[in-house]
């Protein structure tokens, strides 16, 4: 198959779920008696300056969100813990960066080591707890968010700052602030300088996955248990560093935006980009460029629909349809796309055996 | 013998099916009387399960006739299968533990009695009928293994079922289990039920058939009354009364120890004994076959052997060293090579690319990787290499293992797995489901390997791999190594004997 | 074909009841009707008024429809007309701010936001557009040396508030043994806490006050109506007679948990008089509601733009100015207004002072 054609395939299972959910969006809104075309010319405008920065931070967030669940799900770990571990990582790293322990940017960094450890270590529990006692780590996961998620509430009412009706961890030092660029004018914020740690992890990620022997195992893994157990895997341990790898990434999802805008854990914290990494890492297949296609429409679509309640009857709400259904047809399309594709493929190599033998049987008769 | 149709249940007449490089069955003719509990028994892979999978409508036959009570007819689906009449009760039960007898009985047969009160008297009527003792509202959850089965075949009686087919129903079953199933059986064929027994436990298929049919190599070959017939007779029947040559090539056995095996046994977490005191040796050079029928512990030695089963007793090494409480990466990178049993779930990854699969068990050694890198132009040239010796036929490096058909598959195993030169080759089937072409090749790169020394383990069903490869065989039953024999001078009696366990009995 | 038609169906039932949730000006939820009828282009010159909820919206009977009730009496007495945003469940910080911008450069103003959680956005955009007043309901100045000239804080005494409901169960419990559901921990919903416990305490010291938060910090506590059903059921199992709820859209679940506790079990609202909005069933179940009239000090920011004297830092709306009290519809506490009316007038003296923290 040539590669002009492969790459068309890769294509076509996203635009048709795309598609396919700007269709079941576009019927949803005419039933309720909206004008669709009033949505999707708002979803479609161009970007104000601010809301385009917004777009490219948000993306940031979600982008490591989809990395931290892709880890898991390349081998078939379920990860829905990634809420939790963030949250977790985040108020963490958010205590030890306000209470300004070291100088600067070295104060920026322990924090972020920070949330990396608490993050994978709130995952490890559910990776230790899968390998020694078998428990699902669905279950398990979803236990650890809910912990976490009422443990940091806990510790924020108990050892916060009170100001006015919220509470909040100290603010960051000026020192150990990372705005970022500002692309626009000022009003219309920076783009996060810590949103670099996306790039960062996607490209760790990927070299990762394709380069390393342990990525190979990790796919081979998720690929067949069974082949992989075989072929000297020890899957024990796979499921622990992996889960230690997703927690770890999942700790880093809201650095950008409290080193860059929030400067503190509080009621500015931003909750269930977990899930949508979910989503975003579902919708990408768990490739890199994947999640990050994913996590851009993601983001446009959340940072569009603010426009659709103060212009429009339409409910932001909606928005939300429109992603579920791309993910849902996202996960339908590439399995027709892939069984198609396998059939391609299976005609190709019969093609390649008879030209074999017609070629032989030409020589032969030569 | 009157030969009116109607005596007959089942009729299939010059069965084939074929998959891609493979033929699963040909010529296959049975007939199977009304009323009368008919056995097929026949060893692993020799075509029983794909020419039940056609009778119960599961796959469509490529040629031949399937006649039922005298008619000839097109089984689309099991539900055309069970409008004739026909059902079937797998070896795997297919129940809700959360739910009653009777409603697992009813689930997705709503339309018949409904589900309320007609449908209860009807399972109760048939459950006294047959003598099945069950209650409809109990709880699945509660009843035993033999329980469950009585409620699978009463969800084939309840769908009017009058032909049943038993996929291996003793398979789990404790002996007194398999007295009352038997005690069912006859019950359901004084009621004109007609049933279709698979086994490969001749003990059994004596005491309950009225007729057997022996099925080798996808086809039939042969027919019995239990009367007329001794089980020594029918385990010749069933691996062939031709005993192949074997290999005509010198010994090139030598007198240094490749693997060892000291006492080795294997009881899984339950305490069941899955393999008792094994003690084998491989020399350099050497290829010891091991045969035994499917299920008697090949499956737990080779994973013993690979490490991905550890042993509860006893010492695994290879040359001198001691190598039982290894992980299978170390015993890989130690050189051993394994062919498994099932390519597509132990041997490969369907859905990528040839060239990783080559990486696949070698991820830690060269050429595939360096260091903690994978190497990917190295794995593809190597798996070039394969290809290339091993005449794989692909377009390319970058196509999905999963469109090559399974002879392809099988050399791309093969072929990787004898890089790197390996010391010691564990090959389980190594030529199963593969086409004659490829088999010869197979068998031919293993000649090969063992001329330059490689120790090889070799378990197969097939006497001809068994027979024509090795220098030694071993039988393996119920997890015992109960009896050796040079290939050169076996004879099929003897195999089968000692495979089916009667060799036991004699001693 | 009969498979095809049976997608077919599933796919129509679920495209019509997602065409449910689209429209964001359904009055309500389901059967509960009563919401507010807000129709912000029915004013005439009066001031452009930008309003933003918070999550939950218009239709959770409480919080955000008072102010929507304010917004309608400000739309008919002032001739003012307005704009609604609404905050998505989880959505970013930035898009709170992005809101608030987008009406400001809508030139609506005043801009409302209701909801102590518009605080930050609010401290990071007003400075941008000096000509704009905002106010935030609840809220607070989260950088206290850096003053915003002109943003309003509109607060309430939601403890005389609560201490009030407070009297009302003493007075009412057979069990002697009461409920408080939180929605969130914090330091506003902690005081209609505290003045729940006094005004019970102020009538019978030895009766027993549960108190469960749905959430320690998620914000999700004020839109999860199961979570508030999960712990009033808690409460009246464990013996409980009468639960107050402070928890926004998540009291639904507590009515709903009162309704099937059954005759004698009692739920008390909050923020607007809930009885109203209630299905028939709830409505037998529901004592009396503390009032926080979110429409007054709406209304009274509105007005005060109109008036060119725009509202600016803290104000608070107490039970002397009427900015919170107790409802009375129902009938059911008829009997002892007079008990809670004599504590009202001593806090209205100074003579009881009611906590703020538990």
């Amino acid at each position: 198959m040539s590669i002009v054609r492969r790459f068309g395939m890769g294509l076509l299972a996203p635009l048709t779920a795309v598609a396919a959910a700007m269709l079941i969006t576009s019927i949803v809104i005419s039933l309720s008696g909206s004008s669709a075309i009033e949505f999707w010319e708002i979803i479609f405008s161009r970007p104000a300056d601010r809301v385009f920065v917004n777009i490219v931070n948000q993306t940031s967030l979600i982008y490591l969100a989809g990395l931290a669940a892709a880890i898991g799900f390349r081998m078939n770990l379920f990860n829905i813990g990634v809420e939790g571990q963030y949250t977790l990582a985040s108020y963490a790293a958010a205590s030890l960066a306000g209470a300004a322990l070291f100088p600067g940017l070295l104060n920026v960094f322990m924090s972020l080591l920070l949330a990396v450890a608490v993050g994978a270590a709130w995952a490890g529990i559910a990776g230790v707890l899968k390998v020694t006692r078998g428990v699902s780590e669905v279950i398990s996961t979803i236990m650890l968010n809910a912990i976490a998620i009422t443990l940091v509430g806990y510790l924020l009412n108990r050892y916060g700052v009170k100001v006015g009706n919220g509470v909040r961890t100290e603010v960051i030092p000026d020192g150990s602030r990372v705005d970022g660029w500002f692309p626009f004018a000022e009003p219309d914020g920076p783009v996060w300088a810590l949103g670099l740690l996306a790039v960062l992890g996607g490209i760790g990620f990927w070299v990762l996955l394709n380069k390393t022997r342990f990525g190979f195992d990790l796919r081979a893994t998720g690929a067949s248990q069974s082949a992989a157990v075989a072929s000297g895997v020890n899957v024990n341990k796979m499921v622990v560093y992996s889960m230690l790898m997703s927690g770890g990434i999942a700790g880093l999802i809201w650095m950008p935006s409290l080193f860059g805008a929030a400067y503190s854990y509080g009621t500015t914290f931003q909750a269930f980009l977990g899930f949508t990494g979910i989503a975003v890492a579902l919708l990408g297949r768990n490739q890199p460029v994947g999640i990050l296609v994913g996590a851009v429409l993601f983001a446009f679509l959340n940072e569009q629909s603010n426009r659709l309640t103060l212009e429009t009857d339409i409910s932001a709400n909606v928005v939300q349809i429109t992603q579920g259904v791309i993910v849902l047809a996202v996960v339908v399309a590439y399995e027709v796309v892939r069984r198609y594709r396998t059939k391609l493929e299976q005609r190709s190599v019969t093609e390649t055996l008879e030209a074999d033998k017609t070629a032989k049987g030409k020589a032969v008769s030569a | 013998m009157a030969d009116t149709a109607t005596t007959h249940a089942v009729v299939l007449r010059d069965i084939g099916k074929r998959f891609p490089g493979v033929v699963a069955n040909h010529d296959v003719d049975i007939t199977i009387r009304t009323g009368t509990v008919h056995a097929l028994i026949g060893e692993n892979g020799a075509g029983k399960s794909t020419l039940m999978k056609i009778l119960y409508g599961v796959q469509r036959p490529d040629e031949g006739a399937i006649i039922l009570g005298g008619q000839e007819v097109q089984l689309h689906s099991p539900t055309d299968a069970i409008a004739h009449g026909i059902g079937m009760v797998f070896q795997h039960f297919m129940l809700a533990d959360n739910l009653t007898v009777l409603e697992n009985v009813v689930l997705g047969a709503e339309k018949l009695h409904g589900i309320g009160d007609a449908a209860r008297k009807t399972v109760a009527e048939l459950s006294d009928r047959y003598g099945f003792g069950l209650d409809p509202d109990q709880l699945v959850e509660e009843l035993g293994v033999g329980d469950r089965q009585r409620i699978e075949i009463l969800k084939v009686l309840y769908r009017g079922a009058k032909t049943i087919i038993l996929d291996e129903p003793t398979a789990v079953l404790v002996p007194q289990e398999v007295d009352a199933l038997f005690e069912n059986l006859r019950v359901l064929k004084e009621e004109d039920h007609t049933i279709l027994f698979i086994s490969h436990k001749l003990d059994e298929v004596l005491a309950i058939a009225d007729d057997i049919t022996v099925m080798r190599r996808g086809t039939t070959v042969g027919q019995a009354r239990p009367g007329s017939v001794t089980k020594h007779e029918l385990a010749e029947m069933m691996v062939g009364s031709e005993l192949p040559t074997p290999a005509k090539e010198g010994s090139t056995v030598t007198d240094e120890v490749q693997l060892e095996l000291a006492n080795v046994s294997v009881v899984d977490p339950r305490g069941r004994s899955l393999l008792t005191d094994i003690s084998i040796t491989i020399h350099r050079g050497e290829v010891l076959g091991i045969a035994g029928v499917e299920g008697n512990g090949q499956a737990e030695l080779v994973e013993t052997i690979m490490g991905i089963r550890k042993a509860t007793y006893g010492q695994v090494r290879l040359g001198d060293v001691d190598i039982t409480s290894w992980e299978t990466r170390g015993r890989r990178e130690a050189g051993i090579g394994y062919i498994p049993e099932d390519r597509h779930r132990h041997g490969l990854l369907l859905d990528s690319p040839l060239w990783e699969n080559r990486i696949l068990g070698h991820q830690t050694r060269r050429p595939v990787a360096k260091g903690m890198w994978i190497d990917r132009s190295g794995a593809r040239e190597d798996t070039d290499r394969i290809i290339e010796q091993y005449d794989v036929r692909t377009p390319s490096t970058d196509t999905l293992c999963r469109a090559l058909s399974g002879g392809n598959q099988q050399k791309l195993v093969v072929g990787r797995e004898m890089s790197g030169a390996p010391a010691l080759l564990i090959a389980s089937h190594p030529t199963r489901g593969v086409d004659v072409g490829a088999q010869a090749a197979i068998w031919e790169h293993i000649k090969r390997a063992r001329k330059d020394g490689l120790a090889v383990l070799l378990v197969s069903a097939d006497l001809d791999e068994l027979i024509g490869l090795s220098d030694r065989i071993e039988v393996l039953h119920r997890g015992r190594l109960v009896a050796e024999f040079d290939p050169r001078d076996v004879t099929p009696q003897d195999l089968g004997a000692a495979m089916t366990g009667a060799h036991e009995d004699a001693s | 074909m009969r498979l095809s038609t049976r997608i077919a169906a599933v796919g129509a039932a679920a495209v019509l009841a997602l065409a449910g949730c689209a429209r964001d000006d359904n009055p309500g939820n389901g059967t509960s009707g009563g919401s507010v009828d807000l129709d912000c282009d029915a004013g005439g010159d009066g001031p452009k008024v930008g309003l933003a909820y918070d999550v939950g919206g218009r239709g959770d009977q409480s919080f955000n429809d008072s102010a929507a009730t304010g917004m309608q009496r400000a739309v008919e007495e002032l001739g003012a007309t307005c704009t609604e945003g609404e905050a998505q469940d989880g959505e970013a910080e930035s898009a709170r701010e992005d809101r608030l911008r987008q009406m400001a450069d809508g030139d609506y103003n005043p801009i409302i936001g209701i909801g102590f959680a518009y605080s930050e956005a609010v401290d990071a955009v007003a400075p941008d557009y000096p000509e704009v007043n905002f106010a935030v309901v609840d809220g607070y100045d989260p950088t206290p040396d850096e003053p915003n000239e002109n943003v309003a804080y509109l607060g309430f005494a939601e403890h005389e508030g609560s201490f009030l409901v407070g009297v009302a169960a003493a007075e009412k419990t057979e069990a002697d043994h009461v409920g408080f559901v939180g929605g969130v921990n914090n330091g506003l919903i902690q005081k209609f806490q505290a003045g729940y416990e006094a005004g019970v305490k102020a009538v019978n010291p030895d009766i027993e006050v549960d108190v469960t938060y749905i959430e320690q910090s998620n914000l999700s506590g004020f839109a999860d109506p199961a979570g508030g059903k999960a712990a009033a059921a808690g409460m009246y199992d464990g013996g409980a007679d009468i639960v107050y709820h402070a928890a926004g859209g998540s009291g639904s679940g507590v009515f709903d948990a009162a309704v099937e506790a059954g005759e004698g079990k009692w739920a008390i609202g909050v923020d607007s008089d809930q009885y109203l909005t209630a299905t028939e069933e709830q409505k037998k179940h529901i004592l009396t509601s503390m009032l926080k009239r979110v429409d007054v000090a709406t209304f009274d920011m509105i007005q005060s733009v109109a008036d060119g004297k725009p509202l600016t830092s803290y104000q608070t709306y107490n039970l002397e100015d009427d900015g919170v009290g107790y409802s009375t519809s129902g009938g059911f506490i008829d009997d002892i207004t007079d008990v809670i009316n004599g504590y009202a007038e001593q806090i209205k003296s100074g003579a009881v002072k009611v906590p703020e923290t538990p």
